[in-house]
């Protein structure tokens, strides 16, 4: 698959000592102790690790959500450290999209103003943004509920709206915190194929916080996490996604820990 | 765990949440305590030296200031246990029974009730001082007073307080008991239950709504017209029913559906401001229209009274000045004595004559023509004319010829019930004399002694000087014919002319009528008039003002607390949205948007009914309407204004610590 090094040139995000500290100086609890990472563009990256091992600390560090306590953080060429928080937020908004376990969707806006939502200070024209709004819903499989409100649809339904709404503003990043979390099995799977399918069509990159190694399987490479500190990584490469799957299986058993922890 | 351990617990993690309550508890024992001790201060009492009824009024304000304070008490607990609902059915889950939780909940309750209570008397003894400082300022009474602390007072605020405490209490045991486990946790949740299709028949309910409140405005300034005079009772309750139920409709169905077509037409694409302001306030209108009306209305009410008894008593000088136009009036060239005494006293004055010759007409023919089956019209009474050359002392530039007359000195409640018309011709007769005047213009301008005219406000004439002159055949027949005004050119001297006014009897004036009969008169001195007028109209200000006061107080902090409870109840949208990437600052502005809405709407539909309300029947109370309907009105826009800065502050906290 040779045509596919090409778009895996371009580095999207890069982290170096990556620290952050919790707590005051006498309880101080370091949750992140170095971490070295970077993404590529057109990369689904996900993050994997017993609780407590500094995934969503990492996954928030990184998003800009959360500060790092050191370490220097860049996104398409953006340092974060020294942004003020109207550019940061700025940034968020039309650099990164964001897809949460529990959905965070506003209920008083239909489907439609809610995947609209980030364009809402935007000078984005609206016939651009109402045909965004046509290829992703149609991607995603959610046409038919536009005008519906999130409390009169279901959980996988509520998750693909959260995706279509992370994804409306073209991010350079997509980040993902245990998207299938609250998911059934059939809705989480069909979700990481929409995702898989978005990823490989658009070149969507993607980095995705989960638990669950069926997830994680569908991603493009696994960093896994132990105790504040990358532990391996593995690439999927050619393998099948059972293949990957096994081998993740495998290198959680030997992170120790089931894996399964929520 | 002790029950007491449980309670002090609860009580130290929930002092956010209490702090909300016993605040607005606090501040209800102020303001009832505060009025209480001044009811019951003798000294105030004897500086005042106050009728009876005005002191029963003062005593019937105390239950309305009560049940002001009961309304605020409970519907501030209320919306504490809605906010407390989680807690409660956690408690429960954990196998609690309902008696101990109420048991636990009454133990705070009490608790919170004796603290209050303690720290609002106190602040309301300090404040009662204030408050008698105001009250014997607005009478103008100089008095020093010493603020005793009355047992009496305190007695009765136990007592109210007490029963207050009880009704509190049953109050959170009723909804303790019929709340099922499974709704108290959803309770905050219930109260925003969706809006979704707007039909045709909600579109045509708020639209209803509309009119009604338009023809309840329209209905008010009819009021109190000639042809609907005998229904007026019958009017006013139509007039409160359609303005009140027009209020409610326009508050549950316009504002949502307007607010809906708005974001329909967007097709989807909202800006920020609609997000945080037009969909949720859309969303919460079903469950807030009711609290929203009550709002309302009060705000209408609280400023319409107060409103009218400032126009009241910031009329009292208006009026006075109707009644004694100038600093002293001296009639038939009495009170001699008192010009001379001011001489001696080196005060200087300006003086000015008008002769007066009365004539006899039906000024109703004035009016106009669809008023002409008023009985009014065609009723008879003497009219004093004054000649030109006098009036153009005070008005230079009026100008007569012929038979054409200026009528002035026409203001007052007269003025806005029975307006008169210009360019009218008018018969009037003065013994076998009879003329024909052509009213060319109409002045408000007061210039003759309301005893000429038999009550301030009265028309006069002012007629040529040659029409005068011919007028003035028939003086016998009329009982007044000599006016002077005296003018002081120095305020400062009006406490020392004031004093020889009296010692020299200048008021005391006898005049001889057609029949020779003397009578006696008593002509007092602007000041005097001003100060009576101010004694009988003081206390009723001040009452109406101090419940006006709690009234706002209330209607905003409850404004206020709904906003506090509707942030938190928004923390997670603010939450969501910063995460994706909308700064503090772009939330904040759909936050102004938003409590612009909360505070500016209830204040705008409050001020327009109390302005309608005012209007109708302002004439009433007093002869300035505009000066005091807006003074009124910008204290209770400042106010409202104060409270909404408190929201947007809260707000922003939520905002801040919501990411």
């Amino acid at each position: 698959m040779n045509y596919r090094k090409g778009r895996y040139e371009v580095t999207v995000l890069i982290g170096r000592k990556i620290k952050k500290v919790y707590g005051k100086k006498s309880t101080a609890q370091e949750v992140l102790k170095g971490i070295d990472v970077e993404v590529n563009r057109g990369e689904f990256v996900g993050i994997m690790g017993p609780s407590g091992s500094g995934k969503t600390t990492l996954l928030n560090v990184l998003c800009s959500i959360d500060f790092a306590t050191e370490g220097v953080i860049e996104i398409n060429g953006h340092s974060l450290r020294g942004m003020k928080e109207k550019a940061l937020a700025n940034f968020r908004r039309e650099q990164l999209g964001f897809i949460f376990q529990d959905y965070n969707l506003l209920d008083t806006l239909t489907v439609k103003e809610n995947i609209l939502l980030p364009l809402a200070i935007s000078k984005l024209p609206k016939a651009v943004a109402e045909s965004r709004v046509k290829e992703l819903t149609s991607l995603l499989g959610i046409t038919e509920i536009l005008n519906k409100y999130p409390n009169e649809i279901s959980g996988g339904q509520k998750q693909r709206t959260s995706a279509a709404r992370a994804l409306i503003t073209n991010p350079s990043l997509v980040f993902a915190d245990e998207p299938t979390g609250a998911l059934d099995s059939k809705s989480a799977t069909a979700l990481l194929q929409n995702l898989q399918n978005i990823n490989e069509t658009k070149e969507a990159t993607i980095m995705m916080v989960t638990h669950d190694a069926v997830a994680a399987s569908f991603c493009t490479r696994v960093l896994f996490l132990k105790d504040g500190l990358i532990y391996s990584e593995l690439y999927k490469g050619d393998k099948t996604r059972q293949a990957f799957f096994k081998e993740i299986m495998h290198t959680q058993s030997v992170l120790g820990g089931d894996g399964y922890e929520s | 765990m002790s029950l007491s351990k449980l309670v002090l617990r609860s009580m130290k993690k929930n002092m956010k949440h209490y702090y909300l309550y016993f605040f607005a508890l606090i501040f209800s024992v102020t303001l009832y305590f505060s009025f209480v001790t001044l009811q019951n201060n003798t000294e105030v009492w004897a500086a005042v030296q106050m009728s009876g009824t005005a002191t029963a009024g003062f005593k019937a304000a105390t239950y309305i200031l009560y049940f002001i304070v009961l309304f605020f008490v409970l519907y501030a607990n209320h919306l504490f246990m809605k906010r407390r609902s989680k807690e409660i059915g956690l408690y429960q889950l954990i196998g609690m029974t309902k008696g101990l939780i109420v048991r636990l909940l009454a133990v705070e309750n009490i608790l919170l009730f004796v603290g209050a209570v303690i720290i609002g008397m106190l602040a309301g003894f300090f404040s009662s001082r204030v408050f008698a400082m105001i009250l014997l300022r607005v009478l103008e009474k100089e008095a020093l007073v010493t603020m005793t602390f009355s047992t009496q007072a305190l007695m009765q605020s136990m007592i109210v307080f007490t029963i207050l405490l009880i009704i509190v209490l049953i109050q959170m045991a009723w909804m303790i008991h019929h709340v099922s486990l499974l709704s108290l946790f959803s309770a905050a949740k219930q109260a925003d239950e969706r809006v979704r299709r707007f039909s045709a028949f909600q579109m045509v309910i708020g639209f209803l709504g509309l009119i009604l409140i338009v023809y309840g405005y329209y209905a008010s300034t009819k009021l109190f017209d000639i042809e609907s005079a005998g229904n007026l009772f019958i009017n006013m309750i139509i007039i409160l029913a359609t303005t009140i139920g027009g209020t409610f409709l326009v508050f549950r169905f316009s504002v949502a559906f307007i607010m809906n077509t708005i974001r329909l037409k967007k097709k989807g694409h909202l800006s920020i401001k609609d997000v945080l302001a037009l969909t949720p306030i859309m969303h919460r209108m079903k469950s807030n229209a009711k609290s929203l009306t009550l709002i309302t209305v009060l705000t209408g009410v609280s400023l319409g009274v107060t409103t009218l008894s400032y126009i009241a008593y910031y009329s009292s000088e208006a009026s006075a000045y109707s009644q004694v136009p100038g600093d002293f009036i001296l009639l038939e060239e009495q009170g001699e004595e008192f010009l001379e005494k001011l001489e001696e006293n080196n005060i200087a004055y300006d003086k000015i004559d008008y002769r007066l010759q009365g004539v006899t007409a039906a000024v109703g023919q004035l009016m106009s023509k669809k008023q002409q089956d008023n009985p009014l019209y065609t009723m008879e009474g003497t009219i004093y004319t004054i000649p030109l050359s006098d009036y153009q002392q005070s008005v230079p530039e009026a100008k007569l010829s012929g038979n054409e007359v200026i009528l002035t000195n026409y203001g007052g409640y007269m003025a806005e019930m029975f307006p008169l018309e210009k360019d009218h011709d008018l018969i009037v007769s003065a013994g076998e004399l009879e003329e024909t005047f052509h009213v060319v213009d109409i002045h408000d301008k007061s210039v003759i002694s309301g005893i000429v005219t038999a009550g301030g406000g009265g028309p006069i004439f002012v007629v040529t000087d040659d029409m005068f002159k011919s007028l003035t055949t028939q003086a016998a027949l009329y009982p007044w014919h000599h006016q002077t005004t005296i003018t002081l050119k120095s305020n400062e001297d009006i406490a020392t002319a004031e004093k020889l006014y009296i010692q020299s009897n200048a008021g005391i004036i006898t005049a001889v009528d057609d029949k020779g009969q003397t009578k006696q008169y008593t002509q007092s001195s602007y000041e005097g008039k001003r100060k009576d007028n101010i004694e009988s109209l003081g206390l009723t200000i001040f009452t109406t003002a101090f419940l006006g006061l709690a009234f706002l107080m209330t209607t905003g902090s409850i404004l206020y607390f709904k906003q506090m409870s509707e942030a938190e109840e928004e923390r997670d949208s603010y939450t969501i949205l910063r995460k994706i990437g909308f700064a503090e600052k772009d939330i904040m502005k759909g936050i102004y948007m938003k409590q612009a809405f909360n505070f500016g709407v209830p204040l705008v539909i409050g001020l327009l009914h109390s302005y309608f309300a005012v209007k109708s029947g302002w004439f009433l109370f007093g002869t300035e309407l505009t000066a005091p309907l807006w003074i009124a009105m910008c204290c209770y826009i400042a106010l409202y204004t104060i409270f909404a800065i408190l929201s947007v502050g809260y707000y922003k906290k939520v905002v801040r610590q919501s990411l």
